[in-house]
């Protein structure tokens, strides 16, 4: 098993944790945590996968061929569906915001403080 | 399949069920009518609970979902299938889920009638999310549940669609989708080294192969995960955003039950899965966790002047305080952390309530702009100092007897940290109902340059409708806490032990002047604040300045920026992980 996979999945995350902490702006901050989620579904379909091995279907395949372990391929489809309704409603709320403030600089949107 | 079994699911589909079934009739059912239905269905899931929670005294139920039995997979120690277990404690956290969300619903009659339902829509799938939060036995589905709980959780946040409330939700849901993505890596790593996403058999592989660290860093993870939904110092800055801007009957939901659900999924998998090996490291960086938490969330309500504010940060003082009681891993103190669930849920819904009904009669959440405003809503007031002295450890209730379990299992320390940090969420919140209720005042200390906010909730609500809810709620939490103890001591062992049930003995509760040092305490902060007056001479004026150094620090550390939460999270994340990565490697 190569280290490259890891490597991509950390840097991902890295570079997605950093994006949100210095971002100047919501849908950028939106955009980064898909970034981060990215780094979730690289890490997860490199512990599944199998040198050689083809998919999990079987209808033309007999019984007992290897093939990628299809439960992390399961998970993975099911956080890329909770990542779609989290981003949607990420961005309703962005798009809200815009309309009443005007901005999306988060260091003007802080929540119970005074507009500076 | 026993009855038991066979109605296990049934606690969640049926409010999944009439959650589907309110979104089809949404526009033609009267609003009064669809709230009924879904008070029935959560009454419905905490009649179902309650039961099941009596039926397992004796052993856990399982329900493998679609047949999926280990027999059908047709090779030994392979497990294809999914499966929900009710053991007491869990039931029996369900079941005062549902009992929650009956009262949050009641309590919000009338609130958001021009929605269509939504709002009941949402309700219910919460529940659903969270009682099969409680009662899945397999990792992935844990992690679903955690999602589905999330996502409703984030959207009934930003419901009132107000300033605040959009940005608070905003940071909810960054800072818990962030969370959501440790734990499917944790996941996705557990799975790995013990190819099998089922508790049990998870544990007997943990168990065979012994410490590693894939193991350590999924562990990791997955703690962080739920230590972000528990609100746990340093992954705790989301909450006082959150629950402070969601509308009240939510956030009386949030605090009641959503962040102690995760602190109790968190003790379940600790018993569960990672019961082998060495426990010292686990305990001594868990009770650092909860005592730092319990000392800042404290410290912080006691400086707050937004009445929702301060409640979540001293429920945030109470999550620390659960903390220590599941870092001393011995079965006093999770039988104390259990009671506390309850106490604590009833008390802090109840004080959300009167939030609310503050918001909605008086147009303001603020106790220095609600200064003696709420005079003529004595009740509502009778009912804050209530809870307040509750809060604050008077020594009769469900809260006062967890707390003591807690404290006769842990070290003096932690303690005596627990009492200072009740006595400070109990004399804030006296503070706030001495203000508004009876015109005391001294000078504002501290809190006068705490964040606030002008709002309000949707009037016309009458006070007769929104107080009987947070009434019953206080009436339950003044039940003596020690009278369940024979219950309390069988889920005790069944969830520390699922495959090998073990009696436990709880102490006898004793009543001595040491049960009064904690409302002692209260009334001392209380009485502080209360004779305060302005700073007049050069001493008083450096005194105060020295008082407020510590705080101010605080305070500017919660800034509301998503940017600095999230660097306070992935800073938790490394202490834990090279914590117990050090000590993996015999550091």
């Amino acid at each position: 098993m190569s280290i490259l996979p890891w490597l991509i999945s950390a840097y991902l995350f890295a570079v997605g944790i950093y994006g949100i902490a210095t971002s100047r702006n919501y849908v950028h901050q939106i955009g980064c945590l898909s970034v981060c989620q990215s780094a979730t579904y690289i890490f997860l379909l490199a512990i599944g996968y199998r040198w050689g091995s083809g998919p999990p279907i079987y209808y033309d395949h007999p019984p007992g061929t290897p093939a990628v372990d299809p439960v992390v391929q399961a998970l993975v489809l099911t956080d890329i569906v909770v990542g779609a309704a989290v981003t949607a409603l990420l961005l309703a709320i962005a798009l809200q915001v815009h309309k009443r403030r005007g901005t999306l600089d988060p260091q003007k949107l802080r929540p119970l403080r005074p507009v500076p | 399949m026993s009855l038991a079994a066979t109605l296990l699911p049934v606690t969640i589909l049926a409010p999944l069920g009439v959650a589907m079934l309110l979104i089809i009739l949404a526009r033609s059912l009267p609003p009064q009518v669809s709230t009924l239905i879904a008070v029935v269905a959560a009454a419905a899931v905490t009649a179902i609970s309650f039961w099941l929670a009596r039926q397992t005294m004796h052993g856990p139920v399982l329900h493998w979902l679609g047949g999926w039995t280990p027999a059908a997979s047709g090779r030994p120690g392979v497990i294809l299938g999914i499966s929900l277990m009710a053991d007491p404690a869990s039931a029996a956290v369900a079941a005062f889920c549902g009992l929650i969300f009956v009262a949050a619903m009641i309590f919000a009659w009338g609130y958001f009638d021009e929605v269509h339902s939504h709002f009941e829509i949402l309700m219910l799938l919460f529940l659903a999310g969270m009682v099969g939060f409680c009662f899945t036995h397999d990792l992935f589905d844990l992690f679903v549940w955690f999602e589905l709980m999330s996502t409703v959780a984030f959207a009934l946040t930003a419901y009132p669609l107000g300033r605040s409330s959009l940005e608070g939700a905003f940071n909810f849901t960054i800072t818990n989708a962030l969370a959501s993505f440790m734990m499917l890596a944790a996941v996705g790593l557990l799975y790995a080294r013990t190819g099998t996403l089922d508790f049990t058999q998870m544990n007997e592989d943990i168990g065979r192969q012994g410490s590693d660290p894939a193991l350590v860093c999924g562990f990791c993870l997955l703690s962080a995960a739920l230590l972000t939904k528990a609100a746990i110092a340093p992954f705790h800055m989301w909450l006082s955003d959150a629950h402070a801007v969601a509308p009240s009957p939510v956030s009386v939901v949030f605090s009641g039950v959503m962040v102690s659900v995760a602190l109790f999924v968190l003790a379940k998998l600790i018993s569960q899965i990672f019961s082998h090996g060495d426990a010292t490291p686990l305990r001594f960086a868990l009770l650092w966790l909860g005592a730092v938490t319990a000392a800042v969330g404290g410290l912080m309500a006691w400086s707050q002047r937004h009445l929702k504010r301060l409640l979540a940060f001293s429920t945030i003082a109470h999550m620390g305080i659960m903390l220590t009681g599941i870092a001393t891993t011995t079965p006093t103190a999770l039988a104390g952390f259990l009671l506390y669930i309850v106490g604590h849920g009833l008390i802090k819904g109840a004080l959300f309530m009167i939030a609310g009904i503050l918001l909605a009669l008086r147009a303001s959440g603020d106790e220095i702009m609600l200064y003696g405003k709420g005079r003529s809503l004595w009740p509502a007031g009778s009912a804050m100092a209530a809870g307040g002295l509750l809060l604050g450890g008077l020594p009769i209730g469900i809260l006062h007897g967890a707390t003591e379990l807690i404290q006769t299992a842990t070290t003096r320390a932690a303690s005596l940290v627990i009492l200072v940090a009740t006595a400070l969420t109990g004399a804030a919140v006296l503070r706030a109902a001495a203000r508004i209720f009876l015109r005391w005042s001294g000078a504002p200390g501290l809190e006068f340059s705490a964040p606030t906010e002008r709002e309000h909730e949707k009037g016309g609500r009458p006070l007769w409708l929104m107080l009987p809810p947070c009434l019953f709620m206080l009436a339950l939490a003044l039940i003596p806490g020690r009278s369940v103890d024979s219950f309390l001591a069988v889920a005790t062992g069944w969830l520390a032990h699922p495959d090998s049930y073990h009696a436990i003995t709880l102490p006898k509760p004793k009543l001595s002047a040491a049960s009064f040092d904690s409302i002692a305490l209260t009334f001392a902060i209380l009485g502080l604040s209360l004779c305060r007056e302005r700073a007049t001479s050069a001493w008083a004026r450096r005194l105060f300045r020295a008082e407020a150094l510590p705080v101010d620090a605080l305070q500017s550390l919660h800034s509301g920026l998503i940017g600095d939460y999230v660097v306070w999270m992935m800073l938790g994340l490394a202490l834990l992980t090279g914590f117990f990565g050090l000590r993996q490697f015999g550091f």
